[in-house]
């Protein structure tokens, strides 16, 4: 029941993964699409153009031509089409927006091509990241007003958001999505700046770690644009390698990822007590089917590496993983969530332990709520 | 010529049940209540099968709760070429009841510089400190957040507070005046803030192991609490110590729903026991209990005669005022009256005993014998009660003195068949 006035406002939030677009009083979003982009530098083709015509090399000419426009490619079609040269870029870096240039093609998208609406006509409602600076707001203000043209605008916080969402004015919110997992405490509407604690270990660090734990194993995951598969009989099919010399590596690896992220939200569960190499090296192995045909046998890594929310320093066990300095200091969630918790008013914190909201990508983890209930309670009944 | 005709009714059996069809299709045939016959006729005039509409509720809508207002506003129609800005009403928007925000007090510089001045508070951090008070509508958590410097919530409080009032009262013409008000009734302690956060925290952060603790704490001091009661219940009843006081000592201990039965006084114990279930009782209920227990064993006769000798005396069956004392006089006052009446029936049992003696009636003479003796007996056992009353005795324990309820009670002990036997020990009793 839509409680709002009938403003037709529209609803846009960036993540790190996603993108979300859509109307306000609706129930679901009607644009997901990825928040990355691909992106062609005009330069490069060129160069490659001119390379394939004549022998002689323009090394020095290239730092006098001027950087030519790059071409971008925004939703989720334009990206799943290979393309010579294209990079896949993302507009953020930590969190926070480091090219407007790609944040303003991703709102055109969304507008134009899946909302299919003129910003001019609605307000807009953002969701913006709980420890946003204002640098970072001001950007964004001048952005929508002065070339969207919109007639209103509010940044609102995601945890705030997801509070009113489930009807409460105060609760402690776990966004556990894509870049990023921040625990965010909420009071009467507001987010408490001081007690938000986050973590870098998000949706895409697991997709990383399990495609470095294949790998280790020696599973090789080919990117869907790297195979062509053809039915020679009903039902038989034969994978034929496709050789793509100019596709580029960023491309190769978001590719790569996707199919990862698939084998992860199909297969990994959280365990129930913490992971130990021990106690799981004989579990029954899960198939999966790779895109090219290959079954793969996947065991204690489905227990792994959801547990490396619980306890990051799992993650410097897979070889292959790089040593990130921020993933040795990460916390595990049960930890992060009490930190919060402690660090707010006295007088408010039984009613934050008796409202913890979970959401983001991640959060939709199997066995995840409850495995966090249970640690929980046993890190507080001490 | 038919029976119906003669009595008038209807020929046919049909008829009845045709004015009934014929009832309902009139009534459909007719237009609804809720809408103009027009309107009706538009949507082809015979009401359908399943209405689509309900009929009934197009014309009424439930009163609404809420006071609607409207405004007059301009407006201009993307219909016209021209800027022609009319005006019309316009409902009022429907949230705007919940915009509500508090009244901060704000100073001038005079003021500050007059009354605000602080050693802990720069101007401007106050200044600042207002700002978020009006912004935030007084939610301090929020507010000790978002402020520049870190202070602690108790800290921003104190400040807020001390300034409101010392604003309060100095832009008051009179003191009493603001005296009402709540900033000046009743000033923020920050001190005692802060100590109940500390013991809040404390609280919370209790590990399991202190909870236990305290659990048992809390439970060894309530079972020392109860101790003490039945210790303090146990001493009274020292002080009178025969049967029939035993249930005034019960009286001091315990609750209403002890019935000590006058076959049984060990005092301390039974006393004590319940003594920890309830500290409030009725007076008049226990009383009611005692004079059950006195006559229980008089018979119905007995306790009629007694409450007829007490409303002979102009003494109110249940006293008026029931304090402990008078209470205890009514009792006393109606154990009198039954050893009255049982001294009385004893006497007349003698003379009658006496006359049929003088009759020369042998054949009684055993019984008269033993009830002659068990007159004695009664003579004496009275007198010993009457000294009980009165004495504070040295030894409870004797078994003996538990058959000492009243004369009453005494008699009819002594009216057994091994009244012979009972004859020693009440000989051992008038040694007393």
């Amino acid at each position: 029941m839509y409680g709002g006035d009938e403003v037709s406002a529209i609803v846009i939030d960036l993540g790190s993964h996603t993108c979300k677009a859509g109307y306000a009083g609706e129930d679901a979003p009607k644009a997901v699409f990825p928040s990355v982009v691909g992106c062609i530098d005009q330069m490069d083709a060129d160069d490659d153009k001119e390379n394939n015509d004549s022998e002689t090399n323009n090394n020095n000419a290239d730092s006098n031509k001027p950087k030519g426009k790059r071409k971008l490619y925004v939703g989720s079609q334009a990206l799943g089409f290979r393309r010579d040269h294209m990079e896949v870029v993302s507009p953020l870096k930590d969190g926070v927006v480091v090219d407007w240039d790609i944040v303003d093609n991703i709102w055109d998208h969304a507008f134009k091509d899946c909302l299919l609406i003129d910003p001019k006509e609605h307000p807009m409602l953002l969701a913006e990241p709980s420890s946003n600076t204002q640098l970072q707001r001001e950007k964004t203000a001048e952005l929508m007003f002065e070339k969207y043209k919109v007639p209103a605008l509010f940044l609102a916080k995601n945890a705030v958001l997801t509070s009113f969402a489930s009807g409460r004015a105060t609760s402690v919110v776990i966004d556990s999505g894509g870049g990023s997992t921040m625990v965010a405490p909420v009071h009467d509407g507001y987010v408490l700046q001081k007690a938000v604690s986050s973590s870098p270990i998000g949706g895409e660090f697991l997709t990383y770690c399990l495609m470095k734990s294949l790998e280790s194993k020696g599973i090789v995951i080919k990117p869907r644009y790297s195979f062509k598969r053809k039915e020679i009989q009903p039902g038989v099919f034969q994978t034929v390698d496709v050789d793509l010399p100019h596709t580029t590596e960023s491309y190769k690896l978001y590719s790569q990822r996707v199919i990862a992220s698939d084998i992860k939200e199909c297969v990994c569960r959280a365990p129930d007590t913490p992971y130990d190499e021990s106690s799981y090296s004989n579990i029954p192995m899960t198939p999966y089917e790779l895109p090219d045909g290959q079954t793969i046998e996947i065991g204690a890594d489905r227990f792994k590496i959801p547990d490396i929310l619980f306890n990051p320093s799992l993650a410097q066990t897979i070889p292959g993983v790089d040593n990130f300095a921020e993933i040795s200091s990460a916390r595990g969630l049960p930890q992060m969530v009490i930190e919060s918790i402690n660090r707010c008013d006295v007088d408010i914190r039984k009613e934050l332990f008796g409202s913890i909201l979970l959401a983001g990508g991640t959060a939709s983890m199997q066995q995840l709520k409850e495995r966090l209930e249970k640690d929980l309670l046993e890190l507080l009944m001490v | 010529m038919d029976a119906k005709d003669i009595l008038g009714l209807p020929k046919t059996p049909l008829s009845i049940t045709q004015e009934k069809k014929s009832r309902p299709q009139k009534d459909s045939q007719r237009k609804p209540d809720g809408i103009s016959r027009e309107v009706y006729a538009l949507t082809g005039g015979v009401a359908p099968l399943m209405p689509s509409i309900d009929v009934s509720q197009l014309k009424r809508r439930p009163p609404s709760d809420e006071k609607i207002t409207w405004q007059w506003l301009p407006f201009t129609s993307s219909a016209r070429k021209d800027n022609l800005q009319l005006y019309h009403w316009a409902r009022d928007y429907s949230f705007a009841k919940y915009n509500k925000s508090v009244d901060v007090i704000r100073y001038t510089d005079e003021e500050y510089e007059k009354h605000l001045t602080d050693p802990k508070w720069t101007k401007e951090e106050t200044d600042q400190l207002f700002d978020l008070c009006e912004r935030f509508d007084l939610r301090f958590i929020i507010i000790a957040d978002r402020f520049p410097t870190p202070r602690t919530v108790e800290e921003l409080k104190d400040r807020y507070y001390s300034v409101s009032r010392t604003i309060l009262v100095a832009r008051a013409p009179s003191p009493g005046e603001v005296a009402g008000h709540p900033l000046v009734k009743e000033p923020y302690n920050v001190t005692q803030e802060i100590e109940r956060k500390r013991a809040l925290s404390m609280v919370l952060s209790q590990t399991k192991h202190q909870e236990r603790k305290d659990a048992e704490v809390l439970a060894e001091a309530k079972r020392i609490a109860e101790s003490r009661m039945a210790a303090r219940a146990a001493e009274e009843p020292d002080l009178p110590i025969a049967s029939d006081i035993g249930p005034e000592s019960a009286e001091r201990a315990v609750g209403p729903g002890d019935t000590i039965s006058p076959s049984n006084v060990q005092v301390p114990a039974p006393a004590a026991a319940p003594s920890t279930s309830l500290r409030v009782y009725l007076r008049t209920y226990a009383l009611e209990q005692m004079v059950q227990a006195a006559s229980s064993s008089a018979g119905l006769r007995t306790i009629k005669r007694v409450e007829q000798t007490l409303q002979d005396l102009e003494v109110n069956l249940k006293p008026k005022v029931p304090t402990k004392a008078v209470c205890a006089e009514h009792l006393e006052l109606r154990k009198e009256i039954l050893t009255l009446l049982n001294l009385q029936k004893q006497l007349q049992y003698k003379e009658a005993e006496g006359s049929s003696f003088r009759d020369g009636s042998y054949g009684d003479m055993p019984g008269s014998a033993k009830r002659s003796q068990r007159a004695a007996d009664q003579d004496r056992t009275f007198v010993l009660d009457t000294i009980s009353f009165g004495v504070i005795p040295g030894d409870r324990g004797v078994k003996r003195e538990q058959k000492r309820k009243g004369p009453g009670r005494a008699s009819e002990t002594s009216s057994s068949p091994a009244g012979a036997h009972k004859r020693p020990r009440k000989m051992k009793a008038s040694d007393l």
